[in-house]
């Protein structure tokens, strides 16, 4: 319990240190040293799936006279990326005081289109136009990098085929659902010379010509010939080579990560610090309470996964009587006649 | 060629595997172009629209000529004939019976308004009024339904433009019907050959038997010639007992004992030895010459029967009896003309060689499962049986109608044939409509009676609908437990598929074609017979020879479908001229002729119902296809039919095949080949063709990856959002397999997926993946993997009443509040579910209502109620569902036709059902966090686990050939290795270098890192991309609980199955188990309590049930108690004593008081 937030930052302490080899607006790649291989492996972790970013969550369709269903579209638009600089300043739906949901937790994007020519018309996430007010001017925003500018493909429109629609935008974790992961792939691995021995390298008659060497090969030193196993040697050394989606630039997934790790562990000592904290403060899912529960619950002392009471049969009475001399839909105890 | 696009244009023009125009061709590697050219000429089904075709235009002619004329019987001089009859394209009937309506209708509105896709059929007519000839043309007979794609559909030879229009998907096959809106199958019917001898040993008794189906127009019979305990003797269904076979011989007339012996024997002394004791037998029975011998047979004619009935005619004599048996029933096809017994007296003679040499040789039996011998009946062939059948009816009926006219004395009109056309036509259609509607083929002068002979096609995706179409059944009793014609037959060769085939009770009867397969229509004999004689001088007529010249050494017998017609002693040369001529197009290229050794014949058929397949020729050693062949094919300057009149190829069946040597390839031609095979992979059929690297793998594989695809969801047709089919499932992202095979692109499954390219690593993950469960990436499932819709329809019809009342769409019930009720809450004002909205389970789509009154007339005081009953079409599915479509139509019944289409998202959830194609099926076992997925140093995340125990027993190598190709293909982008095809190499070498140089081990193997715990997995893991076929078997579709519901009225014991809500069975097994274990109160209540215990009152005086607390028997109350016992054991005592068996409950108190 003695936590320090300041070891980490002190460089010359025998604390992590990341050394960035190459950089770009797509990928960043470096080494984590000074560290194990469990909390190299949590990172990686926490930049797949806990940084939190912006994706569509709701989709209001006005009108939809294409040729693809509406959830359909719903959920191609909720994979498309939208730029999430500035998410730590959006609230999550959930902590907000609003009733659904509003500019502090989302972002509101309109999408309008209607052919009107005889050639096909492509719908892409440029069309896509944010509205209302925004906590900075490209939170939300379509990521475009392809050189039209046009960004992914959303639908295609024929002609008289329109469509209109709205989209919220909301803050959320690739956990929850993976159109709001930040990074595409990544890359991880350690000990490029295998002196570790974590795995056996199978070959049919000569490993170096049918092994291609690791990419971090040349930066570690290879085995002697003949070096004693060393067989208290931990993995020190792990090569990251992080890519992204589009929503947040590579580094940025990377300071954001340890952030997440960082907060994780600070609510877990407040969690632990607090001796009282447990009861009263815990948010999360439980088990329903007596009494709670949908209407059903209590009614007929039985309960199936889709909500009508057990005594009522989905299908209609088929000939069949219920022990209650009634059947859902031909009179007796129906609720809707 | 016309601007005809039919998707194979691709496969056409730049040679698919990336080659230009001005790329080198080599026959070796590129004579597969001629399967896209054969099929471009042949399509996927040209079978059913070929014999289609040929009934409407060529055999339904034929039949109205054979039936032409009606002659009154009271009045000689009155005559009907039907000159013509022609097939009009569909149209529409607005009302019932409207033969005459000139409305084009597309097929697809016949799907939608539940029509039938029918053409009026028209005759031209010609009759006497008062010694005049009177001839009226176009007059309206029938409607015949129309297959689609045929000569008589609108969407024959339509572009895609054109197919758009009509609605239509242009990779749509066609060959069904459109019946009252269903789309309907004629399977292909398997037979064996008619007019064809065939010889079998009874193992037994040792005896060998020939028999024969004749089959004509008018009759089918089968002539049996028996060798039993040494003696020949002929036996038919029309002759009570076998007859000695000299007698018939000798009833033929004009032969002598000699003339008899040398037709059978020749001049081979061991069949004379084993022949003559039968002369014996006819001595015995003092037949002596043809009168006595027609005597012997006449006598021995079954009367009665289904033999023409005529009243009035003068009982004939036994003589004149045989004589007419003779004639007309015995080896019917083998026509008498004039007296003129000879033809078939030769043919009988035939049949008894065949037997006394099948004696001598058993190997000289016939095999009846040799597909040489079995003949395929397709849905031309299949209607015509029943048109003919129902048009002699049509004639019965229209002479009936004319004999009653002309019966009466005085009349006041001419006869005008008109009305009686018109009014017995429709019986024509009714037939036809309901044959095919209901399978059920019932063809009266061949006492046939066949059910399941059509299928409701199968649009579960676009392979099931291709496999649907060809498939062939066969008439074999599934229930039988013979093996031989269930086997893969050595002859199956390239003609039926060889993995293609259901597991279970119908294996290896219901087949599936291969590729190439095309099946013959009947072929004029006539020409044919001029041809032979045309083709070599050694041919004379096989009257000119007598019975020792036609068997003597060398000499061989022409056999034109079956029948013996002209005798050559230069057999092979005449073959070899006679296939001259079939390669020049003297002859129709589906005529084949075969020499037979053994039996010293030549075998030449014309038949329908042969199934054949293209093979290049080769002559001298040199294949006939040369590169400028392929050149003329690539500039679209010829078509697969100039190849065929041209000699380069030909068509041969599978008796013909037995005389050729073919090569597989150009470089294993030697000397003595004479064919040469296309292409190797079209020994598989449409849906074998799919499975990548089928050669590598275990055959039962192959045959379970056939029956899966079919339950594969994907791309069902281009117009699939168009269509309004009871259960549609269509997947959100289909894509084209990875790897592909040139069948693939051939039947466009690459346009109509029904799969993904999953990227698979195969290791053990969690334990939740035994039994070939599979581990999903819930990351996968976020972006669209194995997303699916499922559309269902709802259709409702409101219908008319005699009292003129109509069902009608009622409004919407509110409740207080003026709002809607719950369960009207998604109507719209016209009692309609509103499109796009959210359907729950018991909510109400159409609120159709019907009258209370039916029935009452309206005349006078006779006036029922004016209320309606609610009728209502409700949604009953637990899960919700959105209204996608609503269709208000009218069907041809002048009725209102609404349907309703609701539409499900699902993604994959645990327990759904997957498949790779390699019969490897597995369900989702559990779906994993991306974050705890192992990934490759790359970064890279599987969609799918699979655990690497499916491999070893199963042995499907071919998929790990599909996962390392896929890779490579993806890595080098390199579409050449994404090739599967079987029977051919493929660079795996080059793609393990492929892989080398792109950083991945060249066997596919990679380094992978645990996402739990970020430790490297100790081995090297395989993976790549593998197509995955979703499988329509869904969770949400099966899983069912019960605490409490229905029960069945009868028994008060709880329902059964899922659709009503009911209990789970305990089993007499599971019974048994409680028992053993005694685990009496568990029993207890299992098996009463929770079912069908009923309280009742049992009087102990007379044993006798009560009603409360009193014994109506005993008039008392005293001793009555009550008890507890099943409703069903209550049900039997009671149903026993209703039928006089006294039951009677003596009760005695388990636990008795101490007193």
């Amino acid at each position: 319990m003695d936590y320090d937030p300041m070891v980490m930052d002190d460089a010359e302490s025998l604390g992590p240190v990341v050394k960035i080899s190459q950089a770009d607006n797509t990928r960043v790649k470096f080494e984590l040293s000074n560290t194990e291989l469990s909390f190299a492996n949590s990172l990686r972790r926490v930049m797949l799936a806990e940084i939190p970013t912006i994706a569509i969550d709701l989709v209001e369709i006005e009108a939809n006279s294409s040729v693809l269903a509406d959830e359909f579209i719903a959920h191609r638009l909720g994979l498309i990326p939208l730029n999430a600089e500035g998410i730590e300043q959006l609230l999550y739906s959930r902590d907000c005081d609003c009733d659904e949901y509003c500019e502090h937790c989302s972002v509101t994007l309109n999408l309008h289109a209607k052919c009107t020519g005889d050639d096909i018309m492509q719908v892409c996430a440029r069309d896509l136009v944010p509205v209302g007010d925004r906590v900075n001017q490209v939170l939300g925003s379509p990521i475009i990098n392809d050189p039209e500018g046009q960004g992914p493909l959303i639908l295609k429109l024929r002609h008289g085929q329109e469509i209109k629609l709205q989209c919220i935008a909301k803050k959320g974790i690739a956990k929850e659902h993976s159109k709001w992961a930040p990074s595409a792939a990544i890359g991880f691995e350690y000990d490029p010379h295998n002196k570790l021995h974590h795995l056996d390298l199978w070959y049919e008659q000569d490993p170096k010509k049918e092994w291609p060497p690791s990419e971090y090969a040349d930066w570690e030193e290879p085995p002697q010939e003949g070096e004693p196993f060393d067989y208290d040697a931990v993995p020190q050394r792990f090569y990251y080579n992080v890519e992204t989606a589009g929503p947040i630039p590579p580094d940025a997934i990377v300071t954001e990560g340890i952030k997440v790790i960082q907060q994780k562990l600070a609510g877990l000592i407040h969690e632990l610090t607090e001796s009282d904290g447990g009861e009263n403060g815990y948010n999360g899912p439980r088990s329903p309470g007596y009494n709670e529960g949908g209407d059903n619950w209590n009614d007929q002392g039985s309960f199936t996964p889709y909500g009508n009471g057990g005594n009522q049969s989905s299908w209609g009475g088929q000939g069949g009587t219920t022990p209650y001399g009634a059947t859902p839909y031909g009179g007796g105890q129906n609720p809707w006649s | 060629m016309a601007a005809l696009d039919d998707g194979f244009e691709a496969l056409l023009e730049p040679f698919y595997n990336g080659k230009k125009l001005t790329d080198p061709i080599s026959t070796t590697q590129d004579k597969f172009h001629l399967v896209p050219a054969f099929l471009k000429v042949k399509g996927l089904v040209k079978q059913h629209i070929d014999s289609y075709n040929y009934f409407v235009n060529e055999e339904i002619k034929d039949i109205v000529r054979a039936n032409r004329v009606v002659r009154s019987d009271q009045d000689p001089n009155f005559w009907l004939e039907f000159r013509d009859i022609r097939v009009g394209m569909p149209t529409r009937t607005e009302d019932g019976e409207q033969v005459q309506s000139r409305n084009p209708v597309t097929p697809m509105e016949c799907r939608l308004r539940d029509l039938t896709y029918a053409a009026p059929v028209e005759v031209d007519i010609a009759y006497t009024r008062d010694k005049n000839v009177i001839v009226r043309k176009n007059i309206p007979l029938c409607r015949i339904p129309v297959m689609l794609k045929s000569a008589k559909c609108y969407l024959n030879g339509a572009t895609n433009a054109q197919m758009e229009v009509f609605n239509e998907c242009p990779l749509d096959p066609g060959g069904y019907f459109v019946i009252g809106g269903t789309e309907k199958v004629i399977l292909i019917q398997e037979q064996l050959s008619k007019n064809r001898i065939i010889v079998e040993a009874d193992e037994k008794t040792g005896g060998v038997m020939a028999s024969v189906t004749s089959s004509t127009h008018e009759r089918k019979s089968k002539t049996y010639v028996v060798l039993k305990k040494d003696r020949i003797v002929l036996q038919h269904n029309t002759l009570s007992e076998p007859i000695p076979i000299v007698i018939v011989l000798k009833a033929f007339g004009g032969l002598s004992d000699n003339d008899i012996i040398e037709l059978v024997c020749g001049g081979d002394a061991r069949y004379q030895d084993d022949f003559l004791i039968n002369f014996d037998e006819a001595g015995r029975a003092g037949v002596y010459t043809q009168q006595q011998a027609l005597e012997y047979v006449g006598a021995r004619v079954k009367m009665g029967g289904n033999r023409p009935k005529f009243g009035a005619a003068p009982r004939r004599n036994h003589a004149e009896e045989g004589l007419d048996a003779l004639a007309n029933l015995v080896i019917a096809h083998v026509t008498v003309e004039g007296l003129d017994f000879y033809p078939k007296a030769v043919y009988i003679a035939m049949m008894v060689r065949r037997v006394l040499m099948a004696a001598q040789n058993p190997k000289l039996v016939d095999d009846r499962d040799f597909v040489g011998n079995k003949r395929l009946e397709l849905a031309g062939q299949l209607i015509s049986l029943l048109f003919e059948d129902l048009f002699k009816k049509f004639i019965s009926d229209v002479k009936y109608n004319i004999d009653n006219f002309f019966k009466k004395p005085n009349r006041t009109s001419t006869y005008d044939p008109h009305g009686a056309i018109m009014a017995n036509g429709h019986y024509i259609s009714h037939g036809l409509n309901r044959a095919i509607q209901s399978g059920n083929w019932t063809v009266k002068r061949f006492n046939m009676n066949r059910a399941g002979i059509t299928h409701v096609l199968s649009r579960l995706s676009y392979i099931a609908a291709l496999g649907m179409m060809t498939r062939i059944s066969s008439q074999f009793e599934k229930t039988r437990k013979v093996s031989g014609p269930r086997a893969l037959q050595p002859s199956q060769w390239g003609m039926l598929c060889t993995s293609d085939t259901p597991e279970g009770e119908a294996c290896g009867l219901v087949k599936n074609l291969a590729l190439m397969t095309h099946i013959t229509t009947n072929v004029p004999e006539e020409p044919v017979k001029k041809m032979i004689f045309a083709a070599d001088e050694s041919v004379g007529p096989i009257r000119e020879y007598t019975g020792t010249e036609m068997h003597s050494k060398g000499s061989y017998i022409i056999h034109l479908n079956g029948t013996p017609f002209a005798v050559t002693r230069e057999p092979k040369r005449f073959a070899a001229r006679f296939r001259t001529l079939r390669r020049r197009g003297w002859v129709s290229p589906f005529v084949s002729i075969h020499i037979n050794e053994h039996f010293s014949a030549v075998h030449i058929a014309t038949d329908e119902g042969r199934i054949c397949r293209p093979y290049i020729i080769v002559k001298n050693g040199k294949s006939m296809l040369k590169a400028e062949h392929l050149k003329m094919l690539q500039l679209g300057q010829a078509t697969f039919d100039t190849f065929l009149t041209s000699g380069v190829v030909e068509y041969l069946d599978v008796n013909e095949e037995n005389d050729t040597l073919v090569a597989l390839q150009e470089d294993q031609i030697t000397n003595s080949t004479t064919h040469m095979e296309i292409e190797p992979f079209t020994i598989l059929g449409a849906v074998a063709g799919l499975i990548p690297f089928p050669h590598h793998n275990q055959s039962p594989r192959n045959t379970y990856q056939c029956a899966m695809g079919k339950q594969a969801i994907g791309a069902i047709a281009y117009n699939q959002f168009n269509r309004i089919d009871t259960l549609l499932y269509t997947l959100v992202y289909p894509q084209r397999p990875m790897v592909i095979t040139k069948t693939i692109q051939l039947i466009h499954y690459d346009k109509l997926p029904a799969g993904q390219n999953a990227t698979v690593v195969v290791m053990s993950y969690s334990g939740y993946d035994i039994e070939d469960a599979l581990v999903l990436n819930k990351a996968s499932l976020d972006r669209g993997f194995g997303r699916c819709q499922v559309f269902r329809k709802y259709t409702a019809e409101l219908q008319g009443y005699t009292n003129g009342r109509r069902d009608r769409v009622g409004g919407i019930m509110k409740d207080e509040d003026d709002k809607p009720i719950v369960k009207h809450a998604i109507l719209d004002a016209d009692g309609l579910a509103q499109v796009g909205s959210k359907v729950e389970s018991g909510q109400t789509m159409i609120k159709k209502e019907t009258p209370l009154d039916q029935i009452s007339t309206g005349i006078a005081g006779d006036r029922g109620s004016d209320d309606y009953r609610d009728a209502s079409t409700n949604y009953r599915i637990s899960d919700p569902a959105i209204i996608d479509k609503v269709m208000i139509s009218v069907n041809e019944r002048e009725n209102k036709l609404i349907k309703v289409q609701t539409r499900q998202t699902r993604r994959p959830e645990l327990g759904d059902k997957f498949s790779s194609r390699h019969g490897q099926k597995g369900v989702v076992g559990i779906i994993v966090n991306e974050e705890d997925m192992p990934f490759s140093d790359k970064g890279l995340r599987p969609d799918i686990i699979m655990n690497p125990h499916g491999f070893p027993s199963r042995m499907t190598v071919g998929k790990l050939f599909e996962c390392l190709t896929g890779k490579a293909s993806v890595i080098a982008g390199e579409k050449d290795y994404g090739f599967g095809d079987a029977f051919r190499s493929h660079p795996v070498e080059s793609m393990g270098q492929a892989l080398i140089d792109h950083g991945f081990s060249w066997e596919g193997k990679d380094y992978f890192t645990s996402g739990i715990t970020g430790e490297p997995m100790e081995a090297y893991i395989y993976n790549g991309p593998i197509f995955y076929q979703r499988l329509k078997h869904m969770v949400q579709d099966k899983m069912h609980s019960r605490s409490r519901g229905p029960r069945a009225i009868l028994t008060r014991q709880p329902t059964e199955g899922r659709s009503r809500d009911g209990g789970l069975r305990l089993g007499e097994m599971e019974r048994d188990c409680l028992i053993a274990y005694g685990a009496s109160q568990l029993l207890l209540e299992r098996l009463m309590i929770s079912s069908d215990g009923t309280e009742l009152d049992v009087c102990q005086e007379c044993g006798l049930f009560g009603y409360k607390g009193y014994c109506n028997a005993c008039k008392s109350t005293r001793n009555v108690t009550q008890m507890t016992m099943p409703y069903a054991c209550k049900l039997l005592v009671q149903e026993l004593i209703s039928m006089n068996v006294g039951v009677k409950l003596k009760l005695e108190d388990e636990f008795p008081h101490p007193r």
